[in-house]
Formats: structure tokens, C-alpha cells, sequence
């Protein structure tokens, strides 16, 4: 049934969070301290989604180890989970790795992005060579070696990295699900190709016509969903709108790291307690977060 | 600021690293590898005016930007005003045709005589490694295709240059001889040095086990052989790696390292 009228996709950040339930794979897009869409991460934990499997960026940042950390992974597919200077390696992610309570698919970044391809070409796989001589295939049982038919020579096969919902931010996106990153975008566009729907959290919504003034910016084409979020990858950065909150950032990492040196949970319970459960939406958490905090976020 | 002659390791070591780099050649500077990143910058400000350099998800030319602040995060955006071309990381897999006369640098919680490494982490249960590194990144992929590489390290200790990795991210020469390479069809070169805080290695022809190739000013043999968890092939002669020339520091000084990053003890 339609009335006529092209249907736009903006939805509510509840409503988006709705759509991911336990044991979904979902990717999380950005870079290490760049551009993750935060409102619907922290709707996630609060909403106590378990047994998830993570596509992390090629870099994938404090967000995942937040996930992490919060209970929701069962599996995490990243090559790399850090925040740079603020947190060489995840503390969430070594609490749980070490203690076996998360499984780590490991491969290296271009091993990655085959199998991200082979998911957008409906590959069961993907040759790659990067990794022969390693122990990656011995540790991934979604790496194997072969013979290339053709010539003979060794190579590892990919597998498809299928997800089921991508979760991305961006600068912007029209009502119609069109985005304009500013900046490069990462590898938003590998993951919107790899999964069934992909939902934006966009700091604005900008006018159909905006778009069409200038139709080379549009980075992505048809989102599922699109979520209006101001300061939407807070506390990290997003290209062109506000810098990472790297006090912020630290105050994670300090609550994080209590529990990897002491075992001691109560500073990360904490964390999520002042910042996920009780405020209990975005605007809810930028309140908590002060107007002061974020509009220093600007200082170039 | 300190008189030209008065230099840190870290400049020093940046002076190599900018010594091994051609006019022309395709580099990456990223965030994390301060050293590496001033050594790039100083090659393109002096011999180098045609390097590709790739920076913060950038592809440009530096040569005229006067002063090149340091970033803290690789993702800042701010490289954007000196872009020429902005790319999206996704298409790595497809530059490596184009990335035959590329550099990169590679680090490692270990690394082995044959220039293997591992940033999966220590620990021989991989489900319980005893401490979780960060995982590979591209190094794995880089260190298959790319030209050359260099491995890189701050910390030249028994735990870190040791002789059997806990687990191998990145190949090197595997476990030696002159086709450990060529056997395996890996198109790159592998790496060419390994650069420490102490001394510089390379790989000795036939085994490809490093060997020392200079020692930094004021260290000794013994202290090498004593902080090293691997008997490296030692010549007859070891010469003192060169420090960096008054130009270059000036340079450093005054429009790549304007923070004095590593002037820090």
C-alpha cells in the first residue's frame, strides 16, 4: 500500500536500538577516536542486548571495548581494538579476551575488508595473500589456506563477513537516507555494502535539496534509518563538527583499567550507572556530559 | 631550545630513518611512531620533495607547509587542509600494485631474529593469552606486499628482540635462508632494518638473521648482546650510527617537531 509520497527513513534513537536484538552481528563504524554512533551503542547496553557478534572498524575504538565491557559480546571481528595514546590496547577487550569470555576472530585489516567484500559480492569467500607464513590461519577458523588454482600459489581464504545491521555516523544525511560523511568516512562504505540494513546517526538532518545542490558529497546512498543525534559520536570526534572529549575518554579508560589490574568492578559499574542507565536518552546524556564540556570540544 | 651539536637518540634515530627514504617513494606517517614520523617529514623537507606522503587518511605533499604540527590521533581531521587527496580506508587492499616502491613501519610486542612479529599478544593459550595485544592492524598484509618495511622498536629488551615469537602476526623471513620470501610467492620485499633505541640491524644475506649493522653513539657491543634475547650475527667491524647534520636538526627544531617530542627524556 502506498499513498504516493516518497517515504522518508528518520527514526528515533529508541526505535533504532529496537531493531538489534541478541545474537545479531552488527558492525560499528568510525575509527579508534573517531565518528561511532553512540546513542544507539549506549541504547544497546541499556537495553541489555546479549551474545552479540561486533564487526569493529579496520581501527576499531573504545566503543567496542565499551560493548564489550557492558556484557553484550559474545564475538569480536576487528583487527585492531585501541584508543592511540589514551589506551594502547582496550582494557575491557584484554579483561575479556584473557579470560576467554569473548571470542577473538583475529585478522589483519585487508584480511578484514575481503571478507566485508566477499559479504557485499555474496561470496562464500575471498582469496587474499597477506598472512601466508603467519599464524592467523591456525587461530581463525575463518581463514584457510589453499592452492590458487590458476597458478599454484599459496593463499588464504577469507571468509564473508555478513552483518546484519550497520551502525554508522556520520556529518550528515537528508530525510531519504542519502549521507555526506565530511571527511572520508573510514570504512562506513564496506560496511554499509556488507550488511541486510544499515541505520546513521547524523549530528544534522539536512534538506533533500542540500543534497542535490551538491550530489559528488553523498557518501553513502539509501540508509535504512537514519537517527538525528547532535554530538552523536560524543565522546569521540567527528570530522569537521567537534574534536574527541579525551577527558572524557580517559575517565573511561580509568574505570575500564580498575577492573583489568584489580578485578574490581565498581569504578565500571559506575561508568555505566552515571552515563548509560540513568540518563536515558541522548539528550539525557549530553545533560549529564554539560553544556561547558561540549562546547569545548571546538578549541582547533 | 638546545645548540645544533647537542642532539637526543630520537633524533638521531629520526636522522636514519629519514637517510633510508628516496625522493619519490610512497609513505605512510602515522600516529603512534613519533620517531618515524619526524624522520618522513624530515627526508621530504630536505632530499625527498617528491615523496607520497600519506597521513591521517590524506595522500599529499608537505613540502611548503612551514610549520607540520604533530597529532595526537591518527583520525584527526584537521590533516584535511593540506590534503590533495582524502582516501577512504577501505580501499587498501587495491593500492598494493601502486605500493611496490612504498615504505611502511612495523612494530611489535616481539620480535624474532628473522624480522617475524607479534601484536597478538604473549601467552601460548590463545584463548587466555596472559596479555592481549592489540591485534595486527595491517601488518600481516603490509608486510607481504609492501616494497620494504622497517621494524621499529623503543624498547630493545630480552622480552621484546626475543629468538621465538609467542605468536607470528607479521612475516619477516620466517625462519631464514635467502628464499624464505621468494618460496612462499610473497611479492615484497620484506624488512630491510630493524631500528631500536641501541643499534641499528639488518639481515645477513644468506639466513636472513639480523645482524648488527650500527651501534648508537656511546653504546657498546655488550650492552646490545646483554639487553638482546637473540644472538644477532656480529661483524668485525660495527660502526657508530651517524648523528643527525645541523640543517637536519634546525629542521626538526623548528618545523616538524616544533613540541620537542623527542627532546622528552
Amino acid at each position: 500500500m502506498t499513498d504516493g509520497k516518497r517515504k522518508d527513513v528518520i527514526i528515533g534513537e529508541d526505535e533504532a536500538a529496537g531493531w538489534i536484538r541478541d545474537g545479531m552481528v552488527i558492525s560499528i563504524g568510525g575509527f579508534l577516536n573517531s565518528s561511532h554512533p553512540m546513542p544507539i551503542i549506549r541504547a544497546i547496553i541499556r537495553n541489555g542486548i546479549k551474545n552479540l557478534t561486533i564487526v569493529g572498524a579496520a581501527s576499531a575504538g573504545l566503543e567496542t571495548d565499551l560493548l564489550i565491557g557492558a556484557g553484550c559480546a559474545k564475538t569480536v571481528i576487528a583487527p585492531m581494538i585501541s584508543g592511540e595514546s589514551l589506551a594502547p590496547i582496550g582494557p575491557s577487550f584484554r579483561y575479556f579476551a584473557q579470560r576467554g569470555a569473548i571470542e577473538v576472530v583475529e585478522l589483519d585489516e585487508h584480511m578484514y575488508y575481503q571478507g566485508l567484500r566477499a559479504a557485499a559480492e555474496l561470496m562464500p569467500s575471498l582469496p587474499w595473500r597477506g598472512g601466508i607464513g603467519t599464524d592467523y590461519a591456525k587461530i581463525n577458523p575463518r581463514l584457510k589456506e589453499f592452492d590458487d588454482p590458476v597458478t599454484g600459489e599459496r593463499l588464504l581464504a577469507v571468509a564473508a563477513i555478513n552483518i546484519d545491521i550497520a551502525l554508522i555516523h556520520a556529518a550528515a544525511a537528508d530525510p531519504f537516507g542519502n549521507v555526506q560523511h565530511i571527511g572520508t568516512g573510514f570504512g562506513d562504505r564496506a560496511h554499509h555494502r556488507a550488511a541486510d540494513r544499515t541505520i546513521v546517526t547524523v549530528d544534522k538532518v539536512i534538506a533533500n535539496e542540500e543534497v542535490r545542490a551538491n550530489p559528488y558529497r553523498t557518501s553513502i546512498a539509501g540508509v535504512d534509518a537514519v537517527v538525528r543525534a547532535p554530538y552523536g559520536s560524543h565522546p569521540f570526534a567527528s570530522p569537521g563538527e567537534y574534536l574527541e572529549d579525551a577527558a572524557h575518554i580517559r575517565e573511561y579508560v580509568a574505570a575500564a583499567s580498575a577492573r583489568l589490574k584489580s578485578g574490581d568492578n565498581g569504578p565500571f559499574d559506575e561508568y555505566l550507572q552515571k552515563y548509560i542507565v540513568e540518563p536515558k536518552n541522548h539528550a539525557a546524556y549530553l545533560t549529564r556530559i554539560g553544556f561547558e564540556r561540549i562546547l569545548s570540544l571546538y578549541e582547533l | 631550545m638546545p645548540p645544533d651539536n647537542d642532539y637526543t637518540n630520537k633524533e638521531l634515530m629520526a636522522a636514519f630513518v629519514a637517510s633510508e627514504i628516496a625522493d619519490g617513494e610512497a609513505v605512510s606517517v602515522g600516529a603512534s611512531l613519533p620517531v618515524c614520523r619526524a624522520g618522513i617529514l624530515l627526508a621530504h623537507l630536505t632530499h625527498a620533495p617528491n615523496l607520497k606522503v600519506q597521513i591521517s587518511f590524506t595522500i599529499t605533499n608537505l613540502r611548503n607547509v612551514e610549520v607540520l604540527p604533530a597529532f595526537e590521533f591518527i583520525t584527526d581531521w584537521r590533516a584535511g587542509r593540506w590534503a590533495e587527496f582524502l582516501y577512504n580506508h577501505d580501499i587498501g587492499p587495491d593500492l598494493y600494485k601502486r605500493r611496490r616502491q612504498a615504505i611502511f613501519f612495523i612494530g611489535g610486542l616481539q620480535i624474532d631474529a628473522y624480522g617475524n612479529s607479534n601484536l597478538i599478544g604473549i601467552g601460548s593459550d590463545f584463548h587466555h593469552l596472559k596479555m592481549r595485544g592489540p591485534g595486527g592492524v595491517g601488518t600481516a598484509s603490509m608486510g607481504t606486499n609492501i616494497g620494504r618495511y622497517y621494524l621499529y622498536t623503543n624498547a630493545h629488551n630480552k622480552q621484546t628482540l626475543t629468538e621465538r615469537l609467542d605468536w607470528r602476526s607479521c612475516f619477516g623471513f620466517g625462519d631464514g635462508g635467502a628464499d624464505a620470501r621468494t618460496r612462499l610467492h610473497l611479492p615484497g620485499g620484506g624488512p630491510r632494518y630493524c631500528i631500536t633505541p641501541l643499534c641499528i640491524f639488518d639481515f645477513e644475506e644468506t639466513s636472513k638473521r639480523m645482524r648488527l649493522k650500527s651501534l648508537h653513539p656511546g653504546v657498546t657491543l655488550e650492552q646490545v648482546l646483554d639487553h638482546t634475547g637473540f644472538k644477532p650475527v656480529v661483524p668485525d667491524h660495527v660502526p657508530t650510527t651517524p648523528g643527525p647534520t645541523p640543517e637536519q636538526l634546525r629542521l626538526l627544531h623548528e618545523r616538524i617537531d616544533t613540541d620537542g617530542v623527542l627532546r622528552r627524556p
